[in-house]
């Protein structure tokens, strides 16, 4: 007869593990409770991912859906908008997250040194809002600001300011593609610095204060004290929200839809809006090439998670997932 | 890390074992590769959930007369102007009650009511999830990529053998549709109406113009530049106010060309059939690169709003009658008809000066097309359940398009709206706009048909319902009539102003590419207009794009031919 191997508790006391069935037994209140959030996940997380078989198929709104091997992966890397949206989708979310991340640093640093406690906490609330309005009120708010006809508030400034002639059109910052990008990137800092600064002012409000008192004690200055106390004690938490959030590149898609326009297409189109409108702007869509490119999106996405999840392991000691 | 191999490798099983249990053809939405009416095009078990009745009911036995519908599922746009909030719910009983007289059995009509800007989404999505409506409109460039699919029901013998034919009074428009077999799968029930140019005569007045002096593109142009150079809106500011307004330099859906008609002129950027009949891309003509370049210095003159480039049709019509005329253009080229009161009422509510004037189609406009472009019209199509038995598509044309071109009280619901709500024959009086300057006052006697202010705008006078009575291939014959003075005068001008839309192609790598070939056009375009870029190489840039693919659409419609 088998015998079953031991294990020990955890009050370090070693006895013979039961048969599974048993363990099951014992513990079928906690399994009982588990199968509601077993079927929540299957039917949720996994049942949709049988669409991803699509990807292989010619599945339009009509018809029966045929098997066609990878002729959609062959389209879509042969088709040169897919790759302007890949490059755009990096790009854009690569530089959104470091400019982000160093204001939200930046600001975060700024505050924790304000010493009246009602204009730190008033400011914080100020830059903290505008993360609450939705990406539509953002682009209508902006799209009115930077208007290019004569009731633009950009350009009326510009113009009052003798930067751009009176009787000159105005600049159409959101569909020229030398200003898109930049007003793409200043909207994110305004609309996501403040949240940004929650993790890193935490973070800040743990450093030891005998640290600074030392650096006290040496005669270190304010910017002594962030560069040498301040920024070395942040590094830790700069680094996992960057290894965390790079996981999530790919997904960049509402922000963008809301701003872009087709003028802009060679810099702003990312595959999520790529998807959109091969999905959703035609009369008779393809969904299994939307599939196919969704799924080489959701590839690269699971391979930056696991680069991401070995950076951390070597900087932090520990991965991510 | 062993234990972590082992999840992995469970989770990929999990994954592998539901990706094989969904691999049956029991999920498959739809059934037909053949593109043709005849086979099974749609999954029957589909259509009968979405119509809410037994498909078994008329399986096979049922001769097309015994079937009797018990519910109508139909599926609409925002043309169906008696919305939620307007008056659908008492629409819809009536409808119902007006039926069940009509066919002697009660029907329960059920409306699905889409986003009208996102409705080819919406219809996309609905089908995708294998919900199938017994009728639905469809817009025409729409229609045209759906007729070859199998899912419409031909309902050629059905529209020869209505009751209706006996009052047609624009039969062209549903023969126009039919194919060369004579299968019709979509019922147009008026003719598509088109955009005319609007022009405020106050502006005109400002910079001292008069709308029969505009004859020529010249004309045409040095308007607008007065428009924006001359204070047209006598704020005392020049060059805050534009020529003309457009959602986009080109539409984007056929006819294109409609909201910015002066400049495109003989150009149709679109893949349309020339005089010889054969099917060309009419983007890459010379006719488009000289609008282009006309577009281009509108767009450096400042004759044209930049913002044409963003705006959505909302957007443009709703800067185009605001309060603060600052930054608005004083043409606008927009639906005909109806929309020429309405477009006066939104100026009124907004306190501008409403008085407005057509533009007559310009020389180069009437010596190319001829005059201002009719669209394609859009259809009530039904959907074929594919059980190969006509019965239930027949009830529902007779139950839904029969009724709806009665003459009489459907059709009077399909035109006005609901009976007290949108329109009375009982004497009331009633006043819009009470305390303002546009106060107005109407009174009716008892047996006077008339429409009543809007249910959800009591200072608005409501219009029309789905179908507009001048479009309207069988006219009322209850006498019902009350458009208003403008429309009808909208309506006048446009009918004798206007040529048919040349007609949308129809082709599997058309309908596949659709979305890469507008992508590609809009680039061209903005490259041109709003980059100043040379419209030789943006043509490069657009042919090397899509040009093969163009290549393969031509061929594949010249020899179908």
């Amino acid at each position: 007869m088998k015998k079953n191997k031991k294990v020990v508790t955890s009050t370090g006391v070693a006895v013979r593990e039961k048969p599974l069935g048993i363990r099951i037994w014992n513990n079928r209140g906690y399994y009982i409770m588990f199968i509601p959030v077993l079927i929540t996940v299957i039917i949720m997380n996994y049942w949709p991912m049988l669409g991803i078989r699509y990807a292989l198929y010619d599945y339009k709104p009509v018809g029966t859906p045929k098997l066609i091997g990878f002729d959609h992966f062959t389209k879509m890397f042969s088709t040169d908008a897919f790759w302007v949206a890949f490059k755009n989708t990096l790009q854009l979310s690569i530089m959104k997250l470091i400019i982000t991340t160093i204001t939200s640093v930046v600001v975060s640093v700024f505050l924790n040194e304000m010493g009246n406690l009602l204009a730190k906490k008033t400011l914080q609330t100020v830059i903290y809002l505008p993360h609450f309005m939705s990406w539509a009120v953002v682009a209508s708010i902006f799209s009115l600001l930077l208007s290019p006809s004569s009731t633009g508030m950009v350009n009326g400034w510009l113009k009052d300011l003798g930067l751009i002639a009176q009787d000159q059109a105005g600049i159409y910052f959101l569909a020229e593609s030398r200003w898109w990008r930049p007003i793409f990137y200043l909207i994110n800092i305004w609309k996501e610095t403040g949240w940004g600064t929650i993790i890193f002012l935490a973070t800040l409000s743990g450093i030891n204060p005998e640290l600074y008192e030392a650096a006290d004690i040496d005669g270190a200055t304010r910017m002594q004290k962030i560069r040498y106390v301040t920024i070395p004690a942040l590094m830790n938490t700069i680094v996992t929200v960057l290894i965390l959030n790079l996981a999530k590149v790919m997904n960049m898609f509402e922000s963008v839809f809301v701003l872009y326009n087709n003028a802009v297409y060679d810099v702003s189109d990312v595959i999520s809006t790529y998807i959109y409108r091969q999905s959703f702007a035609i009369a008779l869509p393809n969904y299994g090439y939307t599939t196919a490119v969704g799924l080489f999106k959701s590839l690269v996405g699971g391979a930056l998670v696991i680069i991401c999840n070995q950076i951390s392991k070597k900087v932090r000691g520990r991965g991510i997932i | 890390m062993k234990k972590k191999l082992v999840s992995l490798l469970l989770s990929a099983s999990m994954v592998a074992a539901l990706v094989g249990c969904g691999g049956g053809d029991s999920e498959a939405p739809a059934a037909d590769d053949s593109n043709t009416s005849t086979d099974a095009p749609a999954d029957s078990s589909a259509s009968t959930d979405a119509a809410g009745d037994t498909a078994a009911e008329g399986e096979g036995e049922a001769a097309a007369s015994d079937y009797q519908l018990d519910t109508l599922n139909i599926v609409v746009d925002g043309t169906l102007t008696a919305t939620l909030d307007n008056g659908q719910p008492e629409f819809e009983a009536q409808w119902e009650d007006a039926v069940a007289e009509s066919l002697g059995h009660p029907v329960d009509l059920v409306i699905q009511q889409l986003d009208h800007s996102g409705y080819i989404d919406a219809v996309g999505r609905l089908f995708a999830g294998g919900d199938y409506p017994d009728a639905m409109i469809m817009p025409a460039a729409m229609f045209k990529q759906y007729a070859p699919t199998g899912l419409l029901w031909d309902m050629g013998s059905a529209y020869d053998n209505a009751d209706f034919q006996e009052r047609m009074a624009l039969p062209s428009v549903n023969e126009n549709l039919k194919d060369s077999q004579g299968r019709l799968y979509g019922f147009a029930y008026g003719y598509g109406n088109g955009c005319v140019t609007y022009v405020k005569q106050a502006w005109l007045d400002a910079v001292g113009l008069k709308a029969e002096d505009i004859k020529t593109y010249d004309d045409y142009y040095d308007m607008l530049l007065k428009f924006h150079n001359e204070d047209p809106d006598g704020n005392g500011t020049t060059g805050d106010t534009y020529g003309v307004i457009a959602a986009g330099f080109m539409g984007n859906e056929a006819p294109w060309i409609n909201y910015l008609p002066e400049f495109w002129q003989d150009a149709f950027p679109a893949i349309y059939q020339d005089e010889s009949g054969t099917w060309v891309d009419g983007f890459q003509s010379d006719a488009t690169k000289e609008a282009l370049l006309r577009l281009q210095q509108a767009y450096k003159d400042g004759a044209i709003d930049p913002e044409s480039l963003t705006a959505s049709t909302k957007i443009a019509r709703e800067k185009w009658f605001s309060n603060d005329q600052t930054g608005a253009a004083g043409a606008f080229a927009y639906w005909a008809g109806t929309w020429y009161q309405t477009l006066t009422d939104n100026l009124i509510k907004n306190e501008v000066d409403a008085d407005l004037v057509e533009l007559a189609p310009i020389q180069e406009i009437k010596d190319s097309w001829g005059g201002y472009l009719n669209r394609e019209a859009p259809v009530w199509v039904i959907i074929d359940d594919g059980d190969g038995d006509d019965a239930r598509e027949q009830a529902v044309f007779d139950t839904l398009i029969e009724t709806m071109m009665d003459g009489d009280k459907v059709q009077t619901l399909w035109t006005y709206g609901a009976e007290d709500v949108h329109w009375s024959t009982k004497a009331e009086s009633f006043v819009t706009n009470p305390g303002t300057e546009n106060e107005k006052s109407y009174e009716y006697a008892d047996g006077e048909f008339h429409l009543k202010p809007s249910p959800n705008d009591s200072n608005t006078l409501w219009k029309k319902n789905l179908i507009d009575p001048a479009l309207v291939i069988c006219p009322l014959t209850n006498g019902f009539e009350d458009t208003s003075e403008l429309a009808s005068e909208g309506n006048k001008f446009f009918t004798e102003n206007c040529v048919d839309a040349p007609a949308s192609p129809t082709s599997e790598t058309y309908t596949n590419e659709t979305g890469n070939i507008y992508d590609a056009q809009l680039a061209c375009i903005t490259d041109v207009v709003t980059k100043g870029g040379d419209v030789d190489a943006a043509m490069e840039t657009y042919v090397s794009t899509v040009g093969s693919t163009i290549d393969t659409i031509l061929e594949e419609l010249n020899s179908a031919e």
